[in-house]
C-alpha cells in the first residue's frame, strides 16, 4: 500500500485541475507545451544549465522536498527519454563538428537519470537513487518500484516522479513513426477525432510517498502492467484486477481514462469502459496532451479529484453522479503498453 | 526470504561471444581493447575500444532477426539473452508465461546510430526503418514482442551502474511474489555519441587502460551484454545452480553529475549496504570485482572507499582491462565474471598495472589463480552519482 501525502506537477495547464473547459489552454500545431512556473531552490547558475526536463523535475520536486514532514529515503523517477533536447543538441554537435572537439555540458544533461541525480545533489540525498526508463510503462515502474521499497522498509518515504519534454526533435521522430495528427487538431475537440495519431504533450508530476496513512491525500491499493496489443487481453485481466482488489461490494466511481483521439486505441478504452458500466468516465488528455509518461499526471489528477470531489465537466465522458472515492487509472501507450493503477481515498 | 539463485548466463564481449570464451580470455589475461575494425567512427585508428568483431548482419543471421530497425544494442542483448535462457533450460512456454520479468539496462539504446537518428530527428527524411528504435526502451520493447514476454518489463537506466540494478530490481520482482523468474542484464553498443560524450569530458584514454596505476590515463570505451536467469533456490531443484545472489544496495553519491566525491560516499555505502543485505562481514568477502574504469577520479575514489570498508582489503581487479568500459551492460557482464569466479573456484587478474596509487598503495590481483572462492561483490558506480554494489554466493 502506498499513501500519498504531497503532490505537485508541471503541465501545459497553469494549474493542472482546470474548472472548465473556457480556461483550458489550447494545443498550437498539435502539442501542448508546459506552462513553467517561477522555480525556487535552484541556484540560477544551476538553473542556466538545466534542459526542460531536468528543470520540470528538479524544479517540480525540491519545494516538496524542501517542506518535508519526514526524512527522505530514496528518489525513484519515470521518465522514457529524460532529456531528448540536450541528447539531440549534442547529437547535432557530433555530426555537424564531425566528431571534434566538443562541451560536456548537452552530454551530461542528456542521460535519463539526469533528473534523478540533480536531485539528489541539490538536497544532499545519499539514498535509493533510480530512473525507470520502459518507455510508456517508465512511470508505472517506478511506482511498482516504490511499492516494493515501502513493502521492505515500511518507516521509508520517497520521492516519487514522471516526467516528460517534448522537444521538436523527438516530435520529429514520433511524428514521422505515425504517432501524432497529421491534421491540425485542437486539444478541446480531440476524442473527436476519427483519425489516428494523437496530440504530443509534456509535463513532471511528483508525489512523497510512504506507508502512513495519518493526513495522506490518497492511497493506491494496487497497479498492474501489461505488454498486449488485444483488447480482449486487457478485458480479461481487468475484470481479475478489479476482483483481486476490489472487496465485497466496492465499485469503482470514476475510470479516469487515458484515451488519446487516436482512432487505432479506442477499442481499447471502450473495452475498459464495457467493464465499468456503472463507473463514471473521465479523459485528462486534453489538460496534458500524450506522452510516455502522462499516467503520473492522472495519477496527480486523481489525487486532486480524490481530495476536492469536484470533476469538471470538461473532463467527463459518462457522468453516473458519483462521490469520488476510488479510481482506476488507464492508460495505454503506443497500442501495446498498458497500466492500470487503482486509488482510492485513505 | 527465499534465497535467489542464478540457473542461466549468458554474455558477449571484446572476450567473446559465449560464458566459455569469455572465462577462457580471463583465465589467459587477454585484452580485448583494439582500434576499430567495424564501427565508422573518426577515432577509430586513434583511440582504442572494446569493440566486439562480429558485425550486424553476422549477428541478424545468427538469431534469424529478420524485422526492421533493429539495432546493434538489441542485437547484443538478443546473443546474451539467447545463450542465458537456453542454459537456464526455460521452455517456451516459461518464457511466455505471465509471472517471467524481462528487465534490461541500457544508456545508448538505439542511439547507437547516430548519423541515422541525426536526420529523423532533424526532420529532413521520411523516416527511416530505425525511427521507433531510438529510445532506450527500445531494446527491451523488441525482446518482449520478439520472445512473447507477458511478464513485468522494465528498462533501466543509472548510467554505468544500469544492469547492475536491473539485477536487483529483478530479485526484488521475484522476492515479493511478483515474479516467479526473472531474465535480468543489460546492453550497449558502441555509439558516436557515447564516445564523443566521454571524449568532450576528456576521460578516454589515448592508451589501453590500466585501472588502478598510478599514471592511468583514462577509460576506454567497450560493448557488450550479458543477462542472468534469477528464481527462488525452491523453484531451480534440479537445476545447476551457478551462484546465489545474496544482495545488493543503491546510493547516491549526491556529488558531481560526472565524478566521484574524495571520500567515495557512495561506493560506500553501496559496499557496506550490499554487506549488510547478504548478511556477510567484510572479512568473508573474497574478491572484488572493482568498477575500475581507469579514470583518474574512479580509481583513487574506489580504492580509498575499500580501504574504508574493509579491516583488510580483499583480493580486487578491473575486468574493464580486458573489456573495456561497456556503460549499461558492464554491471550485468561483471556479475557473470563474478559468477564464473564462483562457479570454478578461480580469480582473474586485472591488466596492464605497474604502480600503485601513492595515496592509497592497493594492488590489484595480478596472476590468475584458482583458491576456495565464497563471496565476490562486484562495483558499479555510475554517472549522476548512481553507484550500486551487488554480492554473489557459492551455493
Amino acid at each position: 500500500m502506498i499513501y500519498i501525502h504531497q503532490i505537485a506537477s508541471v503541465s501545459p495547464q497553469r494549474e493542472l485541475l482546470v474548472a472548465s473547459m473556457d480556461e483550458v489552454n489550447e494545443s498550437a500545431n498539435n502539442v501542448l507545451k508546459v506552462v513553467e512556473p517561477k522555480y525556487e531552490g535552484i541556484p540560477l547558475s544551476v538553473l542556466r544549465r538545466m534542459g526542460k526536463a531536468v528543470r520540470m523535475g528538479v524544479g517540480g520536486a525540491l519545494p516538496l522536498i524542501h517542506h518535508l514532514a519526514f526524512p527522505l529515503n530514496g528518489i525513484v523517477i519515470g521518465t522514457a527519454n529524460g532529456g531528448m533536447e540536450d541528447c539531440i543538441k549534442f547529437l547535432n554537435q557530433v555530426i555537424e563538428f564531425e566528431e571534434g572537439t566538443l562541451t560536456p555540458t548537452n552530454f551530461v544533461q542528456s542521460t535519463p537519470n539526469a533528473i534523478a541525480s540533480q536531485l539528489s545533489m541539490l538536497s544532499a540525498n545519499q539514498g535509493y537513487n533510480i530512473t525507470h526508463v520502459n518507455r510508456g510503462l517508465a512511470f508505472e515502474n517506478a511506482l511498482l518500484d516504490v511499492w516494493m521499497l515501502l513493502k521492505e522498509n515500511s518507516n521509508h518515504t520517497y520521492l516519487l516522479g514522471g516526467v516528460e519534454e517534448i522537444s521538436s526533435y523527438n516530435y520529429s521522430i514520433d511524428y514521422l513513426a505515425d504517432w501524432f495528427k497529421k491534421e491540425e487538431t485542437s486539444n478541446k475537440v480531440m476524442y473527436d477525432s476519427q483519425t489516428e495519431g494523437t496530440l504530443s504533450g509534456e509535463g513532471s508530476a511528483m508525489f512523497i510517498v510512504n506507508a502512513i496513512p495519518s493526513n495522506a491525500v490518497a492511497k493506491i491499493d494496487a497497479l498492474k502492467l501489461m505488454h498486449t496489443s488485444d483488447a480482449a487481453e486487457i478485458a480479461k485481466q481487468l475484470k481479475y484486477f478489479l476482483k483481486e482488489h476490489l472487496a465485497e461490494g466496492e465499485t469503482v466511481d470514476l475510470l479516469l481514462s487515458g484515451e488519446n483521439g487516436d482512432i487505432r486505441s479506442r477499442h481499447f478504452f471502450e473495452a475498459a469502459e464495457g467493464l465499468l458500466n456503472n463507473s463514471s468516465v473521465a479523459r485528462f488528455k486534453h489538460l496534458t496532451g500524450d506522452f510516455a509518461t502522462a499516467s503520473a499526471l492522472a495519477l496527480n489528477l486523481a489525487c486532486q479529484l480524490i481530495q476536492t470531489n469536484a470533476l469538471p465537466a470538461h473532463m467527463i465522458k459518462i457522468d453516473h453522479m458519483k462521490e469520488v472515492k476510488k479510481i482506476l487509472i488507464y492508460n495505454q501507450h503506443k497500442l501495446v503498453q498498458h497500466s492500470f493503477i487503482l486509488v482510492s481515498k485513505p | 526470504m527465499s534465497r535467489i539463485v542464478v540457473t542461466g548466463i549468458g554474455v558477449i564481449t571484446a572476450l567473446g561471444d559465449s560464458a566459455a570464451a569469455n572465462r577462457e580470455a580471463l583465465k589467459k589475461g587477454q585484452c580485448g581493447i583494439s582500434f576499430l575494425d567495424l564501427f565508422p567512427s573518426r577515432y577509430a585508428e586513434t583511440l582504442r575500444f572494446g569493440e566486439v568483431k562480429v558485425s550486424n548482419d553476422q549477428l541478424r543471421q545468427k538469431f534469424n532477426v529478420l524485422d526492421k530497425g533493429v539495432t546493434r544494442t538489441s542485437l547484443l542483448a538478443i546473443h546474451a539473452f539467447e545463450e542465458a535462457t537456453k542454459n537456464s533450460g526455460l521452455s517456451n512456454e516459461q518464457l511466455t508465461s505471465y509471472d517471467t520479468a524481462l528487465i534490461g539496462a541500457t544508456t545508448v539504446g538505439g542511439m547507437c546510430l547516430t548519423d541515422e537518428l541525426y536526420h529523423d530527428a532533424n526532420n529532413d527524411t521520411q523516416g527511416s526503418e530505425y525511427i521507433s528504435s531510438y529510445d532506450i526502451g527500445s531494446v527491451n520493447l523488441y525482446m518482449q514482442q520478439r520472445y512473447g514476454i507477458k511478464g513485468i518489463g522494465n528498462t533501466i537506466n543509472t548510467a554505468c551502474s544500469s544492469s547492475a540494478n536491473a539485477i536487483m530490481y529483478g530479485a526484488r520482482l521475484i522476492q515479493h511474489g511478483l515474479a516467479k523468474r526473472a531474465i535480468v542484464g543489460g546492453s550497449d553498443s558502441l555509439a558516436k555519441f557515447t564516445i564523443n560524450g566521454f571524449n568532450s569530458l576528456q576521460i578516454l584514454s589515448p592508451e589501453i587502460c590500466r585501472p588502478f596505476d598510478a599514471s592511468r590515463q583514462g577509460l576506454n570505451l567497450g560493448e557488450g551484454a550479458a543477462f542472468l536467469v534469477l528464481e527462488k533456490e525452491e523453484d531451480a531443484i534440479g537445476k545447476k545452480i551457478y551462484a546465489i545472489f545474496s544482495g545488493g544496495c543503491n546510493a547516491s553519491d549526491a556529488f558531481h553529475p560526472s565524478s566521484l566525491s574524495d571520500e567515495g560516499n557512495g561506493p560506500y555505502l553501496t559496499m557496506s549496504g550490499a554487506m549488510q543485505v547478504a548478511g556477510v562481514t567484510n572479512d568473508q568477502i573474497d574478491f572484488v570485482n572493482a568498477h575500475g574504469t581507469a579514470t583518474v577520479n574512479n580509481d583513487e575514489v574506489e580504492s580509498k572507499a575499500m580501504l574504508r570498508v574493509f579491516t583488510k582489503v580483499p583480493a580486487f581487479a578491473s575486468t574493464k582491462s580486458n573489456t573495456g568500459h561497456t556503460l549499461g551492460g558492464s554491471g550485468a557482464i561483471e556479475a557473470v565474471y563474478s559468477i564464473l569466479s564462483i562457479e570454478h573456484q578461480e580469480l582473474y587478474p586485472s591488466l596492464h598495472f605497474e604502480t600503485a596509487i601513492e595515496s592509497t598503495g592497493l594492488t590489484p590481483l595480478l596472476a590468475y589463480v584458482q583458491q576456495p572462492v565464497q563471496h565476490v561483490m562486484s562495483n558499479s558506480f555510475g554517472f549522476g552519482g548512481n553507484c550500486s554494489s551487488l554480492i554473489f554466493s557459492k551455493a
